[in-house]
C-alpha cells in the first residue's frame, strides 16, 4: 500500500516540497534492522502507542475537567465533581476517563518492560549511551506527569500523596523550603497547587512527545541492538523495518490492546491498584488516611525513600536511585552487551528485576518492621548492582560471542 | 526462548504478591459477610432504591444521582410519575440530597453522614462492606460502646450511624426481610457508584471479540510476511 501511495502524483508533489520519499525510505522501507529481534523489542512501539492514547484521551478530559478545589456540597469540590460528571453525564466520558487512568499504568508497565529489555541485552552500551540517557529523561518526565495527574481528581490519595511528596522537597538544604512553596503555590497543598499541577500535567506530555522524537532519532542513527548483543554488519542479517517490523509491531499492538481493553472494560480499578479506593473519598485536609502510598509504578522509589531514618538522606537516596541510571553506560565497562554471554551479569540483572518488584511491593503495603527490613535489603542491592558493575569485568568470564546472528 | 522464562519468572512475583495482597484486602481484620449483588438486576436495584429513599435518605445523600437519572438509566427506569413523587418540589435535574442539614446532623450524630454516591468504590470490600455494616450492629462484648453504636465491621467498631435497619435485637422472624433490604440497598449503591458499568461490560464483549479477530489476522499477516526470513 505504501508503495502505491508513493507512486501517486499527489505524493510526488508533496515529496518535492518535503523530501518525504527520502524520509520514508531511510526511516521505514530501507531502514535496516537486525532480523533476530524477539518480542521484547515490541515494547518500544507500544510505549509510543500509549503516549498517543494518553495525549488524545487527555485532550478530551481537559474539555470537561475543572481544576478547582472550591467546595461544592457534601465535602466534594469542583474538581471532584467535574470528574464524576465525566464519569456519569458526558457521552462516553467513562470510557475516556478509564482509558486515561488505566493508560497511565499501562504506560509505566510498557516502559518498565522496555527498560528491562535494554538492561538485559545491554542496549545502553556504546554506541547507544545517549539513546539510553534520553530514555532516562523520558522516564523522569513520565513520573512527573503521572504524579501531577494523580492530584487532579482531588481525592484523599491525590491530596495526601501530593502533600507527602512535596514535603520531601522541603527536606533539601537551603532551597528546600522555597522549592516546596513554589511547587505548592503556598504553604500547604491547596487550590493553587491544583492549578499549577494541571498546567504542568498538560505541559509534560508535550515535552515527552518532543523528547520521544529525539529518542527515536537517536535510535535511527545508531540502530537497534539485538538479543545477541553483537554488531551486525552483514546485509543478510538485516531486514527492512517496513514491512517486517511494522507488521510484527502491529501484532504486538493487537496483543497489548487485548490486555488493555480487558482491564478498561472489565476491571478498570484493578482492585485498587490502578485507581485507589481512597481516591473515591474527597480530599480532606483534616483527615489523614491510615495508609498513604503512591500508585504502584512509583512505589519502588518510595520504598528507597522510606528505607532511611533521616528524611534528607532518604530524599537524596531516592534521587540517586534514579540519577544513577544516567551513569549506567559508564559504570558497566564490559565489552560484551547481551546477558546471554555474561553469566554473572545475567544473574545480577535478573535479581535486580526481582529487587525492583520487591521494592514496589514494600512501598505499596502498610509499613511493618519486617517489610521495612526487606525494603532496606532490597535498597542495598539496588545500589550494589550498579557499584558491582564497575568491578564485574575483572572477574566475569564472558562466553565467546558468535560471529553473526 | 530464554527471555520468555525470565519474563514469566519476573511476572510470577507480582502475581503472587497480588494474590497474597488481596487475601488481606479487608484491613479491619474481620472477614466481611459475603453477599450476591447484581448491578444489572433491575428488580433488585429498584427495591434497593426504595430502601434508600425511605431509610437512608433520611440522613445520607447521593448527590451524583439525579432524579432524571432514575428515569434514564435502563437499570432503574422508573416512571416520570414515580420520580415526581420522590423528588417533591426539587427539580428533576437535582441530585438526591437529604433534607437533613449538615448542622443538624452534627448536633444529632456528631458527624455528617457521608454521601453514598460512590460508597462501594470508596471502601475496600464494596457491596460486602455496606452489607456487613448494615447487618453488623451487635452488643459490645466489652460493654464499652453503647448499644446501637457498636458495629463489628466498622473500623474502630464505634459507628456514629444509629442502626438504620433495626438489626440489633431483631426478631428471628424479621431476619430474612432485613437481610433482603441490606442486600437490595447494597446492590443499588453498587450500581450508582458506576452507573455505566453494565453498558461498559456489554460494549467490552464486542471490543474483545473484535480485538481477538484483529489480533489473529495480524498474527497470520506477520507469519506470512516473515515466512522467508530465516532467524
Ligand atoms: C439516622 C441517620 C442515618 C441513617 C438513616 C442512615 N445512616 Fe448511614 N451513616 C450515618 C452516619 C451519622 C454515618 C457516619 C458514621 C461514622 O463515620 O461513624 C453513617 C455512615 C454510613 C456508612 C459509611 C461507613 C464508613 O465506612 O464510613 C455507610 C456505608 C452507611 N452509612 C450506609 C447507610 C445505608 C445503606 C443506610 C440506609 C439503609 C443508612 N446508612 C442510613 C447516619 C445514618
Amino acid at each position: 500500500m505504501l508503495n502505491s501511495i508513493m507512486k501517486t502524483k499527489l505524493f510526488a508533489w508533496v515529496d518535492q516540497r518535503t523530501g518525504a520519499d527520502a524520509i520514508i525510505k531511510s526511516q521505514l522501507t530501507e531502514y535496516a534492522v537486525p532480523k533476530n529481534l524477539n518480542y521484547m523489542w515490541n515494547f518500544g512501539s507500544l510505549a509510543l502507542l500509549v503516549l498517543v492514547l494518553q495525549i488524545l484521551t487527555g485532550i478530551f478530559l481537559a474539555m470537561y475537567y475543572k481544576p478547582s478545589a472550591a467546595f461544592t456540597s457534601g465535602g466534594y469540590t469542583v474538581a471532584f465533581d467535574s470528574v464524576e460528571r465525566i464519569m456519569r453525564d458526558v457521552n462516553f466520558g467513562w470510557l475516556i476517563r478509564y482509558m486515561h487512568a488505566v493508560g497511565a499504568s499501562a504506560f509505566f508497565f510498557v516502559v518498565y518492560m522496555h527498560i528491562g529489555r535494554g538492561l538485559y541485552y545491554g542496549s545502553y552500551k556504546g554506541p547507544r549511551e545517549l539513546l539510553w540517557i534520553i530514555g532516562v529523561v523520558i522516564l523522569l518526565i513520565m513520573q512527573g506527569a503521572a504524579f501531577f495527574g494523580y492530584l487532579l481528581p482531588w481525592g484523599q490519595m491525590s491530596f495526601w500523596g501530593a502533600t507527602v511528596i512535596t514535603n520531601l522537597f522541603g527536606a533539601l538544604p537551603v532551597i528546600g523550603e522555597y522549592l516546596q512553596q513554589v511547587l505548592r503555590g503556598g504553604f500547604a497543598v491547596g487550590d493553587p497547587t491544583l492549578n499549577r499541577f494541571f498546567s504542568l500535567h498538560y505541559l509534560f506530555p508535550l515535552l515527552l512527545a518532543a523528547i520521544v522524537g529525539g529518542h527515536v532519532h537517536a535510535l535511527h542513527v545508531v540502530h537497534s541492538n539485538n538479543p545477541e548483543g553483537i554488531d551486525v554488519h552483514n546485509a543478510e542479517e538485516k531486514i527492512n523495518f517496513h514491512p517486517y517490523y511494522t507488521v510484527k509491531d502491529a501484532f504486538g499492538v493487537g496483543v497489548f490492546l487485548l490486555f488493555y481493553c480487558y482491564i478498561v472494560f472489565f476491571n478498570p480499578q484493578m482492585g485498587g491498584f490502578f485507581i485507589e479506593v481512597d481516591n473515591y473519598v474527597p480530599a480532606n485536609n483534616l483527615q489523614t488516611p491510615p495508609h498513604i502510598a503512591p500508585v504502584w509504578y512509583l512505589t519502588p522509589w518510595y520504598t528507597i525513600l522510606r528505607s532511611f531514618p533521616d528524611k534528607l538522606l532518604g530524599v537524596v537516596a531516592m534521587g540517586a536511585s534514579l540519577g544513577i541510571l544516567f551513569l549506567l553506560p559508564f559504570l558497566d565497562r564490559s565489552k560484551v552487551r547481551s546477558s546471554r554471554y555474561r553469566p554473572i551479569f545475567r544473574q545480577m540483572v535478573v535479581l535486580f528485576f526481582v529487587t525492583v518488584i520487591i521494592l514496589g511491593y514494600c512501598g505499596h503495603s502498610a509499613p511493618t518492621p519486617t517489610l521495612k527490613l526487606v525494603g532496606q535489603i532490597a535498597t542495598a542491592y539496588y545500589f550494589a548492582f550498579f557499584i558491582l558493575l564497575l568491578f564485574l569485568p575483572k572477574f566475569e568470564k564472558t562466553k565467546p560471542l558468535p560471529d553473526h546472528i | 526462548m530464554k527471555w520468555m522464562k525470565v519474563f514469566l519468572a519476573a511476572m510470577a512475583v507480582p502475581a503472587m504478591l497480588f494474590a497474597s495482597g488481596t487475601a488481606f484486602a479487608n484491613e479491619g481484620g474481620v472477614a466481611l459477610k459475603p453477599v450476591e449483588v447484581d448491578p444489572a438486576d433491575q428488580a433488585q436495584i429498584r427495591r434497593g432504591l426504595t430502601v434508600f429513599t425511605e431509610v437512608c435518605m433520611g440522613c445520607h445523600s447521593a448527590k451524583y444521582v439525579t432524579y432524571k437519572g432514575l428515569i434514564d438509566y435502563p437499570e432503574i427506569a422508573i416512571t416520570r410519575e414515580q420520580a415526581d413523587e420522590l423528588r417533591g418540589d426539587k427539580p428533576l435535574a437535582a441530585g438526591m440530597i437529604t433534607d437533613l442539614s449538615p448542622e443538624d446532623a452534627t448536633v444529632s450524630y456528631g458527624k455528617v453522614p457521608p454521601d453514598l454516591s460512590l460508597i462501594t468504590s470508596a471502601r475496600r470490600g464494596g457491596a460486602k462492606y455496606v452489607y456487613s455494616i448494615l447487618t453488623g450492629f451487635e452488643h459490645d462484648p466489652h460493654g464499652k460502646v453503647p448499644d446501637g453504636n457498636f458495629n463489628e465491621y466498622f473500623p474502630g467498631h464505634r459507628i456514629a450511624m444509629p442502626d438504620p435497619l433495626g438489626w440489633l435485637d431483631h426478631d428471628k422472624s424479621d431476619e430474612a426481610e432485613l437481610l433482603q433490604q441490606a442486600q437490595d440497598v447494597s446492590a443499588f449503591l453498587t450500581f450508582i457508584s458506576d452507573p455505566h458499568q453494565n453498558e461498559r461490560r456489554h460494549i467490552g464483549m464486542f471490543v474483545m471479540g473484535f480485538l481477538l479477530l484483529l489480533t489473529l489476522v495480524l498474527y497470520l499477516l506477520k507469519r506470512e510476511v516473515w515466512k522467508d526470513v530465516k532467524h
